[in-house]
């Protein structure tokens, strides 16, 4: 038993030369912690794997295995279990790497389980010294605590990466890795779970709770003629527009974009406050975010306690330039 | 002096026939009373018994009867003009029992006083003074009812009140008459007869409308809770509040028969006068409609038709309906009482009142905030940690451990604290009062807080607490009696008031400060901008309802404020304030329908024309920001009292 | 319907964190427990599953005596019966052990659907709901939000990344893990907690269950994050602060 297989996850619907999920140059990058990048091989699993393959190739230092089957798309666990299955019995990898991400938590579980291991999820951190087994490090408590997991277990091990926890791996000079294909054996009969295409949520009513990014505004705008200004930072980074009570009351924009007590309660992973002085009534319907920008002209302003990033300054020069920013960015 | 008097003339014989007849008619009157006198009596009765009622001590119940029923103090200081009117009609009819009982034995030859005689002559001179102090006064509601019509009586005429108000007049005036008519001839006895069937029709109708009061709520006063809004304690396995007609208790009943209907409740209730639905003389009034087609054995829901259950969580509990109820209804009670059955049986549902409880059955704050955040604060500010050393423990609260105004405030109270060199301590760990879900009627959850408060109080040996908030002050005085023995508790207002003369007292004349609001951001006002205090700076203070009619405290707060500027006060002051808003568990229960309380009271606090609003309640300073914040105009600065305090302090 | 909901009792979100003298697990004489904040939802997803269907919802739950306020509360919302395992060394156990013991016992209950919370608070592993899948041979779903009977099974709505959704049909019985948020939960209510002491919870001792193996994976060191999270003020002009807040949303929060 020897090598180490990583799973990569691919983002359909990308354009040919982009469809792999970066996690998964991540996942690749933490496995060659474990081993020698030659002994890495990198696996993508799918109904037509060709294009996804050769962009894995141009990257990965060892070889690209295509798990190729009709059943494997759209994405079924049964389907991906009982083939991942098969394909690690018949490579007996020491280590099988992936990324860490919704699909991934669906069916590895279970693909450990079937060999009497259990996978060390959402790892942040490996650390390997000589002559002893690595030790995987994973968040604990809702990450106020690390955990450090060493594998005790004979059969292989498991490990799925965080996202952003390890730089992905760049392209290495026009070495075009080998490419092998795997044809798993399974039938239409084993996959009883029937999944559908993916979809959005109706967009109906303004939902501010299922939001990712949020762009909010409170008092610091001063006048409703301002409000297009951070409209367009909304619309530059894709977010939905909010904003504190004062604003709704004075009709500014319409209630339902109302956060806090007695408006919604939000927890989006980019929250930023423009304005926003952050009375309790607001703080308690926003607090939960994951990452909140606070943009205030007053140093001592409430806001700036909950902030992961406090700029002072006045919105209607710090916002344009932020719109510009993120505009740029995404070029 | 009294010979040139007239005297009262009476009949001096009575037919056979005239007897048959009056006794017939009283016998019918009687009767047709009774008729429904014994149904009301008989619903009162057969309702739920008050398990935790005590008759003793009896001597609050003497003073409470002597002041509200003798003395009608409470309708009188509410309205004192329809209330002096009510109380000479109330007088004469006390001062009318002798007379109407001779009245009638007369007919049988059995009168007892004579008006010839000097003491039933005295007595009906006595009786005489009230009945024309009656009649006027009987004539001035009239003419209030019918032509001046108050809008809290209501948009009907009530033309029963009308008749009533007739009968009564004709009781008076035919006995005022019967001193100027000579006592032989028919003019007597048609005056006599008069009187006598005004009487006789005026007895029916009272147990059939309001006028039950009458008889009632002499029982109602006297029997009461004992105190201001009394939450009386669940009785056993099966009581979850009032659901249905069996949970109605006796006293409950008792009172929604009582209600004479004037409204005041409504006059000063919050939600009614900010187009809520609730409206409390109708909850008193479905309950008692609900007694009238059901009655205490019914196990239909009380509410849903007879009364609805938004309008029952529309209730602040500011407690200005029961603080000023001349008949004796408790209304906290029955409306909490309400709230309780449907949060306890999970009947309520509400996207704000769900979260609120869930954020305290796996937290510790009613905003659902970590409690880091809070030894966060108190790492920041320094604050001593309590060790059973210091002489008190300085309670935070939530608005005290997480609102950003909120912290302000204790930072300034701790600095006074320190200032007068009072020992003081927080609580490493401290949960919700209970309040918001006390008020809310979640039993679960208030005897969940009240144990592991008062059991975390117990482990650290406090004796004496102190804090900002007025509901965290009634809430572990009084409510959380019903779980064990609460420390010893004070509102800051009292403390600052005792120790005021050690403060440095008036403000160093200056040009005045800046207004806060509307200059920056948001209105953040924090207590390092106000720096200046010029010395004859006009402040109003807003009475808190859990200061005032809950606690009863109303001076400390004002002579705190005052020394930091002269006081104005608001049209509604004193026990007479109107609420924040914020009670009750509203402050957690999302937007208002109609206008906002808080809008309410801020506009009229702000058109007093004090450039600083004084709170002595961190709910009610919030509230107060938020509406102020959504005026551009510039207002008026808002501060608690002890950061008007300690703005004289000199700086550290 | 007949659910199985798989609890745990977890460490309140905001209890202190200390970490034991072993460096191995943290302090637990100053810990509050709770209901598992995800497991709420499954919870709810199945009450309302019930009540919508009629059957039967079971609460299931691993652990020290402690486990048993936690399944009392879940009564109290509104759970029919109450299965405690009893077992004091579930530290000793990993993932694999925990569902050997849950799947033991849903095999002898035999449902027609199994519920859990999508993970943990105070592992986070995420494992449990479908290793036991995997144990019983049943087909599942994970960050499933909502739950709808069909005629031939259920049909879940599952929560993909990036504000995706996705709708599966499966055959019953099956295992479903629950995702936060999908539904509003109840309130504990005085009446629940009354109806709760009548309800039956049946004790069962893990050794009967499944044999303690050999963990595969050990937890060896506990140790706290080296930096605390605390605000960072970005200062210079406009350009400068929007052009390094952008650069540290893409790198330090992962958020663009």
């Amino acid at each position: 038993m020897s090598g180490i297989l990583v799973v990569i996850e691919q983002r359909p619907g990308k354009p040919a030369n982009a469809q792999i999920a970066r996690i998964s140059w991540e996942a690749l990058a933490a496995a060659e912690r474990l081993g020698p990048p030659a002994s890495v091989t990198a696996v993508v699993l799918g109904a037509n794997t060709e294009s996804a393959a050769s962009e894995v190739a141009a990257r990965a230092q060892g070889e690209v295995i295509r798990v190729e089957h009709p059943l494997l798309a759209p994405y079924a666990a049964e389907a991906f279990i009982a083939s991942l299955h098969q394909l690690i019995q018949s490579e007996a990898p020491t280590y099988v790497v992936l990324p860490h991400t919704y699909q991934v938590r669906d069916y590895a579980p279970a693909i450990a389980a079937r060999f009497g291991q259990v996978l060390i999820g959402d790892v942040t951190a490996i650390t390997s010294a000589e002559n002893q087994p690595p030790i995987f490090t994973r968040q604990l408590m809702q990450g106020r605590l690390n955990g450090n997991y060493r594998p005790t277990g004979s059969g292989p091990c498991f490990v799925s990466v965080q996202a952003g926890a390890f730089p992905a791996v760049t392209a290495p000079d026009a070495t075009q890795a080998a490419i092998s294909t795997f044809t798993p054996a399974i039938d239409a009969a084993q996959i009883r779970t029937r999944p559908g295409a993916p979809f959005r949520a109706a967009a109906q009513a303004v939902d501010l709770s299922a939001a990712q990014i949020i762009v909010s505004v409170g008092r610091g705008i001063r006048a409703e003629e301002n409000i297009p200004i951070v409209q367009e930072l909304a619309t530059a980074l894709g977010a939905e527009l909010a904003a504190s009570r004062p604003i709704c009351d004075s009709g500014w924009l319409p209630l339902d974009r109302q956060v806090g007590s007695s408006g919604q309660t939000v927890a989006p992973k980019l929250y930023i406050a423009a304005g926003i002085s952050g009375a309790i009534q607001h703080l308690v319907g926003m607090k939960a975010s994951q990452c909140i920008v606070a943009i205030n002209r007053d140093p001592s302003a409430p806001i700036f306690e909950v902030a992961d990033y406090g700029i002072v300054g006045d919105l209607m020069e710090v916002v344009p330039a932020l719109t510009e920013a993120v505009k740029a960015a995404k070029q | 002096m009294i010979a040139i008097l007239p005297t009262l003339a009476e009949p001096q014989q009575f037919s056979l026939p005239e007897k048959l007849l009056f006794a017939a008619l009283v016998l019918a009157s009687a009767w047709a009373f009774w008729l429904r006198f014994s149904i009301v009596l008989h619903k009162i009765l057969q309702s739920k018994k008050d398990s935790n009622f005590h008759l003793f001590p009896i001597a609050k119940r003497i003073r409470d009867f002597v002041s509200e029923v003798l003395f009608q103090s409470k309708v009188i200081r509410q309205r004192p003009a329809a209330g002096l009117a009510h109380a000479f009609v109330f007088w004469a009819f006390l001062a009318f029992a002798l007379v109407t009982l001779n009245h009638c034995a007369r007919v049988f030859g059995l009168g007892f006083l004579s008006p010839a005689a000097p003491i039933g002559r005295f007595y009906f001179y006595f009786a005489a003074v009230f009945a024309a102090a009656c009649a006027i006064g009987i004539l001035a509601l009239f003419i209030r009812r019918f032509f001046l019509r108050p809008k809290w009586l209501g948009q009907k005429l009530s033309w029963e009140s009308g008749f009533i108000a007739l009968l009564i007049f004709a009781l008076m005036a035919t006995y005022l008459a019967a001193f100027f008519v000579p006592s032989t001839g028919p003019q007597i006895r048609i005056l006599w007869w008069l009187h006598t069937l005004s009487l006789l029709i005026f007895l029916p109708i009272i147990p059939h409308t309001k006028h039950l009061h009458l008889l009632l709520s002499p029982f109602t006063v006297f029997l009461s809770r004992g105190s201001f809004s009394q939450i009386p304690p669940l009785a056993g396995d099966e009581d979850f509040g009032l659901i249905t007609g069996q949970d109605l208790t006796q006293l409950v009943s008792l009172q929604a028969y009582s209600c004479v209907e004037c409204g005041r409740c409504t006059e000063h209730c919050p939600a009614a006068n900010t187009g809520k639905l609730l409206n409390p003389k109708e909850i008193i009034l479905g309950v008692r409609a609900y007694l009238n087609d059901l009655g205490p054995q019914s196990d239909q829901p009380l509410l849903g038709k007879y009364n609805s259950q938004q309008a029952v969580f529309q209730c602040t509990t500011c407690g200005a309906c029961e603080f000023q109820c001349p008949v004796g209804i408790e209304h906290l009670p029955i409306l909490i009482g309400l709230r309780r059955g449907a949060v306890n049986t999970g009947a309520w549902e509400d996207d704000h009142g769900s979260k609120l409880f869930l954020n305290l059955e796996r937290g510790s704050n009613a905003l659902g905030i970590s409690p880091i955040e809070r030894d966060k604060f108190i790492e920041r500010q320094q604050l001593p940690l309590f060790d059973g050393t210091q002489e008190y423990c300085l309670w935070l609260g939530c608005m005290g451990g997480y609102d950003p105004k909120g912290r302000e405030i204790i930072a300034d109270f701790a600095r006074i604290m320190r200032f007068l060199g009072t020992s003081y301590g927080v609580l490493r760990k401290e949960k919700c009062t209970g309040d918001p879900v006390r008020r809310l009627g979640n039993d679960l959850l208030f005897q969940q807080l009240s144990e592991s408060n008062l059991e975390a109080l117990a482990q650290n040996k406090v004796k004496k607490i102190i804090t900002i908030c007025p509901h965290c002050v009634r809430t572990i005085q009084e409510d959380w009696k019903e779980y064990g023995t609460p420390p010893e508790i004070e509102h800051h207002s009292e403390f600052l008031a005792r120790f005021a003369h050690k403060l440095p007292s008036k403000i160093s004349p200056g040009a005045p400060g800046p207004s806060l609001l509307g200059t920056r951001d948001e209105p953040a006002l924090s207590s390092q901008s106000p720096n200046s205090g010029p010395g004859e700076k006009k402040i109003v203070f807003h009475d808190p309802c859990y200061l005032g009619r809950y606690r009863n405290v109303y001076e400390e707060p004002r002579a705190v404020a005052a020394l930091a500027g002269s006081l104005v006060e608001a049209p509604r002051n004193h026990d007479r304030s109107f609420c924040c808003g914020a009670g009750g568990g509203l402050a957690f229960l999302g937007e208002e329908t109609g206008e906002r309380v808080s809008h309410v009271r801020t506009a009229e606090l702000v058109a007093t024309g004090a450039q600083t609003i004084a709170t002595a309640c961190p709910f009610c300073n919030s509230m107060f920001r938020d509406a102020l914040s959504s005026t551009s105009e510039p207002a008026p600065q808002l501060l608690d009292i002890a950061q008007l305090a300690a703005r004289s302090l000199p700086k550290q | 319907m007949k659910i199985i909901v798989a609890i745990k009792q977890v460490p309140d979100r905001d209890a202190p964190v200390h970490i034991d003298a072993a460096g191995k697990w943290i302090e637990e004489a100053d810990l509050e427990y709770t209901l598992n904040e995800p497991d709420a939802y499954a919870l709810e997803e199945a009450l309302q599953l019930r009540d919508l269907h009629g059957g039967e919802v079971i609460v299931l739950s691993a652990g020290p005596d402690r486990v048993a306020t936690t399944i009392r509360e879940a009564l109290a919302k509104g759970a029919d019966r109450g299965l405690h395992i009893l077992a004091d060394d579930l530290a000793s156990r990993d993932a694999f052990g925990v569902a050997s013991l849950l799947a033991a016992v849903i095999k002898q209950e035999n449902p027609d659907l199994i519920l859990t919370g999508l993970q943990s608070e105070d592992l986070g592993l995420g494992q449990t709901g479908v290793i036991v899948a995997e144990l019983l041979g049943l087909p599942h779903a994970t960050l499933i939000l909502h739950v709808e009977k069909t005629d031939t099974g259920i049909e879940v709505k599952r929560e993909l990344e990036e504000g995706w959704f996705q709708t599966i049909q499966l055959p019953t019985p099956a295992v479903l893990t629950i995702q936060s948020g999908g539904s509003k939960l109840r309130y504990a209510t005085l009446m629940g907690i009354k109806r709760a002491k009548m309800k039956e919870v049946k004790q069962l001792a893990a050794a009967d269950l499944a044999p303690a193996a050999a963990p595969t994976v050990v937890l060896e060191q506990l140790s706290l994050p080296t930096k605390k999270i605390s605000t960072q003020m970005l200062t210079g002009t406009p350009k400068e602060v929007a052009a390094t807040l952008v650069e540290k949303l893409r790198t330090e929060a992962h958020v663009l």
